[in-house]
């Protein structure tokens, strides 16, 4: 057994990481800490729009983005599942129709499942339906066309989506805003983050969407990995700030650090 | 069971996957690696039966709309289109030496596929005019920050900027690489994170909502 170059530093920091995040966990879970997480108004926006949606009889869109399940986007895509999950359930509970539109087919099954266990859990499996989960396309821009030409046509009145975007998220946001639709959206896609704030009513930027599933579940495992995350930051900050140091003396020592 | 089984196939995957980033392990003739390899194949056999399901779903869809729905004729377009995609590819996968078959395939990609995809891709540039209409109105005071620096980047972009007061475009270059920086770097330094950590619930089965489940 051997490391792989260039891989230790990674590796040291993924146990360090992973250790803080567990003990952070059993500690919330004890009841020895109890953190708290600052509103994210996106989410809260969520029943807003969907009882918006029921009283105009107008269906939600969800939309979990084009990344896949098995590449560097699935974080994204499967955050994006824990807020479809409690969608689900807000519109079960709503009585509303939602259309979830899938450009990767990996995720579709998944998708499939989530929602109808939740409508399920709602006491409303009637309300699943063939149509509720639909494969759009798996080519980037037939995704976008038919996700803009669903949204004009049903004139959709809560526009969700959240996940890992690419160029289509502004054609996406702007049809949505044409119909008048609330929208909430969330990516970790830095390009894209603007044109959501620019084109939807709430915006979750980067870790916001990952904190999501703790957030709306109030899970206390859950939460204990969101504080856990907070103390992460402030080690990576304090890496930055010696990395800054040690460049502006001329000290290469964590530049050979992070190559070990 | 119905939730045992998957969270635990989670777990020895993701963990096989992890460790085959960092550690080499011999297995015998096999290795760590090799076996993270192997997966990565049975991914693309699965995503088979997946675009399987998916097409299903496309098809019972867009057939049913033919019978009842307003969008019949969009239907009839997206299965005729996805007929003709698929036996082309059919054909051309069987007879490779036909020039015939296989020229008809490029040219559908080349000259039906790539010009819509780009047509789409060039309505970016008609919504970002919109969007940012709307986005530039001084609704507030976070509006108004942003609609001054907004002006004041195009400005140091743009070379008018530049005849119109020299230090623009130094003061767009200076705004780009160090506050956006920063906070660019901020933002993914903190998803990053928020990421790792996603993974870590999911593949020690705190997070299962994946599975339909709380």
């Amino acid at each position: 057994m051997s490391f792989i170059e260039g891989t230790r530093f990674l590796l040291v920091f993924s146990l360090v990481s992973g250790a803080l995040i567990f003990y952070m966990m059993t500690k919330v879970r004890e009841g020895k800490y109890l953190p708290k997480i600052r509103p994210l108004n996106g989410l809260d926006a969520i029943e807003e729009a969907i009882g918006r949606a029921t009283e105009m009889g107008r269906p939600v869109h969800f939309s979990p983005g084009i990344g896949g399940v098995t590449d560097q986007s699935a974080p994204q895509t499967m955050a994006a599942m824990e807020i479809l999950s409690y969608t689900s359930d807000l519109v079960a509970q709503y009585g509303n129709e939602m259309v979830v539109s899938i450009r990767t087919p990996n995720l579709f099954p998944i998708a499939q499942e989530v929602t109808r266990q939740r409508f399920i859990a709602a006491g409303k499996p009637e309300m699943f339906k063939e149509t509720t989960v639909q494969f759009f396309s798996s080519e980037q821009f037939a995704y976008s066309a038919r996700c803009m030409g669903f949204i004009t046509r049903e004139k959709v009145a809560a526009n969700i989506m959240i996940g890992a975007f690419w160029a289509e998220s502004l054609l996406i946001a702007e049809a949505g805003a044409s119909v008048g639709a609330i929208q909430v959206a969330g990516t970790a896609n830095l390009h894209q983050i603007p044109f959501f704030v620019a084109a939807c009513d709430y915006t979750l930027i980067g870790e916001e969407l990952f904190a999501g599933g703790a957030y709306l579940s109030q899970d206390k495992m859950e939460l204990g990995s969101i504080a856990a995350q907070d103390y992460l930051k402030i080690v990576s900050i304090g890496l930055v700030i010696l990395g800054a140091l040690a460049a502006t003396f001329q000290y290469d020592f964590l530049h050979q650090l992070l190559a070990k | 069971m119905r939730r045992e089984i998957p969270i635990a196939i989670t777990f020895v995957v993701g963990l096989i996957m992890l460790l085959s980033n960092f550690i080499a392990i011999p297995m015998g003739s096999y290795s760590l690696a090799q076996l993270a390899q192997e997966m990565g194949t049975w991914v693309i056999i699965i995503s088979a039966f997946a675009v399987g399901l998916a097409t299903v779903n496309l098809v019972l869809i867009h057939g049913h709309n033919l019978f009842s729905a307003k969008t019949r004729i969009n239907s009839l377009l997206l299965l005729i289109s996805m007929f003709c995609f698929s036996l082309v590819g059919i054909i051309e996968f069987h007879m490779p030496d036909s020039t015939f078959w296989t020229g008809l395939n490029q040219n559908m990609y080349e000259n039906v596929l790539s010009p819509l995809s780009a047509a789409m891709f060039a309505l970016i540039a008609f919504y970002l005019g919109s969007a940012a209409y709307r986005v530039f109105r001084m609704r507030n005071v976070d509006a108004t920050i942003l609609l001054i620096s907004c002006v004041v980047m195009m400005l140091g972009q743009a070379p008018i900027g530049a005849l119109i007061w020299d230090k623009f475009p130094s003061i767009a270059g200076w705004a780009m690489s160090v506050p956006n920086n920063a906070g660019q770097r901020a933002i993914m330094m903190g998803a990053a994170i928020g990421g790792f950590a996603v993974s870590l619930r999911i593949l020690f089965g705190i997070e299962r909502s994946y599975l339909g489940t709380d």
